[in-house]
């Protein structure tokens, strides 16, 4: 149990008549890449909203290194050392790649409204720290010299990247990426695969992603979890994920088990 | 960093030398223009940080500036003076007796105004979408009904007159000087980047662990602070307040200002609102008799006004964003776009 950072215990979502998430249990251990995969419509997305505090599940409860964090607000489990990428990137558009980074930080600042209308030290020393911090992140990414365009001027791999940058700079200890590999040709998939064992050692990482790609997903991943129709149908390792016939029929349909 | 601060001192040294010549030399008609200016800029400016930067549609400041003038205007005016003007019923007590200088009274009146601004705020960022926008907008309406009504208070229609002309170049410009520092400096922090980041995207922003309600709520009570100040400025330059001075038209044209400068461009607001000002000033000269080439034409009044809408349409054609956009004017810029040009030329 205490080797776990997330625990989720019976998670069920309601949207009125709709069961999105259905008696869901979930747990991932410390330093480890997790999968959460499932057809379309499975329910993975509103399990990261879930997890996320975005919504508020009809029953159940979230446990975060021990803490219940059932109904917090969404803001607040950032500061516990949880950060989300989104399905489709959502980077600031109108911002800098370092202010990008830099928004990262901002939970951390400690300066109040009026120190930088009055210039205080503390103000000015904070905001040195965030840049020069944000400039190491980029530095790791390999994105430095492309630190002060508009967010919106880089490739898709590159915004993914920022995105994930974006991410570890709150300095989380448990990372949830929503299908980080979408839309990336198979060169960019193993690109971001690396990638993300990386981040993951250089930063004491713990993952959660969500993945279509199955290459990728055991490809990177320790343990897995199968959703479909809201209903957790499996869960192990990755070679016990690809023969459980139950995950086979979710994707390919119950003729072609047969067949 | 220190050439750039210095080159700022230097231009505001500039502005209030320009303005002790103006106060000497230029005539009554073009101080007021001048004072006009400078009030509207800081009803813009401040707009433009809950519009333009953190994205949030507000409709407020016609109210905020009503809130903020009658609070001065009846902090600032003597006892002798309310006794004398509310003759339909008389003052509160309490008002009546009250009587401040002038810059406790603009200080009280931008606080009355922010805390009308937090009493908004705090719901109507409680829930996200455009709630804001018809919150604000019935907020108007709400201060026009209780400015035309709350007789003890406001003196009804027949408003507030003989208030102090104590608003004058320097009033008006230290003013404005300190709400584009206030507004810059927030802008330039954390505090700058995170609303910025909830105008781009609320739901990252969130998942940044910023805290969404407070940054709206402190973008929208600042901003309220200083329109009521420039409310107040407002009152003590034209001397006379009633309900009418403060219909949606004033909002609608902060609107124009702040679209046409570029939404989230202090230095685009403060163009625009030059351009503006200025220019329907410059363009009465189409509501007067023309003599074009030998042909007289009448003067029609509200020509300027149509010429003006197709100036507007003609910007927002060729320049979408506004004229800054979401830039803003930098030093850095001038010095580089200078020594671009010198090479161009070499």
């Amino acid at each position: 149990m205490e080797n776990n950072i997330l625990v989720c215990e019976h998670i069920t979502m309601k949207f009125g008549g709709l069961v999105a998430l259905n008696d869901v249990s979930l747990n991932v251990t410390k330093s480890s890449i997790t999968g959460l995969i499932g057809p379309n419509g499975a329910g993975k997305t509103t399990m990261f909203n879930v997890i996320t505090c975005n919504l508020k599940p009809t029953l159940g409860n979230i446990f975060f290194e021990g803490k219940n964090i059932t109904g917090f607000k969404p803001y607040k489990i950032v500061p516990l050392g949880m950060a989300r990428t989104f399905q489709n990137i959502r980077l600031f558009e109108n911002l800098t790649v370092l202010e990008n980074i830099m928004i990262g930080f901002a939970h951390k600042v400690k300066y109040r409204l009026f120190e930088p209308i009055l210039k205080t030290p503390k103000f000015l020393n904070q905001e040195k720290e965030i840049k020069i911090k944000a400039f190491e992140l980029l530095e790791k990414v390999n994105l430095k010299e492309k630190a002060y365009l508009k967010a919106t001027g880089l490739s898709y791999g590159e915004q993914r990247k920022v995105e994930i940058a974006r991410a570890l700079a709150t300095s989380p200890k448990l990372l949830l990426l929503d299908e980080p590999a979408a839309g990336m040709n198979p060169s960019e998939k193993i690109a971001l695969m690396y990638f993300i064992k990386e981040i993951k050692d250089s930063f004491n990482l713990t993952i959660l992603l969500i993945e279509h790609d199955m290459k990728f997903v055991m490809g990177i991943c320790q343990k897995i979890y199968v959703l479909d129709y809201g209903a957790k149908i499996a869960e192990g390792t990755p070679e016990e994920i690809q023969k459980n016939p139950k995950v086979i029929a979710a994707y390919l349909g119950e003729a072609n088990v047969k067949g | 960093m220190k050439r750039n601060t210095i080159l700022t001192i230097l231009s505001i040294i500039l502005l209030f030398v320009f303005l002790y010549y103006a106060s000497h030399h230029f005539s009554r008609y073009t101080i007021i223009i001048l004072n006009n200016i400078a009030i509207t800029m800081i009803l813009a400016v401040s707009y433009n940080l809950i519009n333009g930067i953190t994205g949030q549609f507000s409709l407020a400041p016609n109210g905020f500036a009503a809130v903020g003038a009658y609070t001065a205007a009846l902090l600032s005016l003597t006892p002798a003076q309310k006794q004398a003007m509310f003759i339909i019923d008389p003052i509160m007590p309490f008002l009546g007796s009250i009587h401040l200088p002038f810059l406790a009274a603009l200080i009280v009146a931008g606080l009355v105004t922010a805390f009308f601004g937090f009493i908004l705020g705090f719901p109507v960022f409680r829930t996200r979408g455009d709630y804001l926008a018809i919150v604000t907008l019935g907020f108007g309406i709400v201060i026009d009904i209780v400015a035309n009504n709350a007789i003890t208070i406001t003196n009804g229609p027949l408003g507030l007159k003989g208030i102090s002309n104590y608003t004058n170049v320097w009033w008006s410009y230290g003013w404005l000087v300190f709400t584009i520092f206030v507004v810059m400096s927030i802008i330039n922090s954390n505090y700058g980047r995170a609303m910025k980041a909830i105008r781009d995207d609320e739901d990252a922003a969130v998942a940044m662990g910023i805290n969404t309600f407070k940054m709206k709520m402190i973008a929208f009570v600042v901003g309220a602070f200083f329109q009521g100040v420039a409310g107040g400025l407002l009152a003590h330059l034209i001397t006379t307040i009633s309900p009418t001075l403060f219909t949606f038209f004033l909002t609608f044209n902060l609107l124009v200002i702040i679209v046409m400068g570029g939404l989230g461009s202090i230095t685009g607001t403060v163009i625009a609102t030059i351009v503006i000002v200025w220019g329907s000033e410059l363009l009465r000269v189409f509501d007067q008799p023309m003599h074009i080439f030998g042909i007289t034409t009448p003067g029609i009044p509200g020509l300027r006004m149509i010429i003006f809408a197709l100036l507007l349409i003609l910007t927002m054609l060729f320049a979408r964003e506004g004229i800054m956009g979401k830039k803003e004017f930098s030093w850095d810029w001038l010095f580089n776009a200078i020594k671009g040009g010198i090479k161009n030329g070499k």
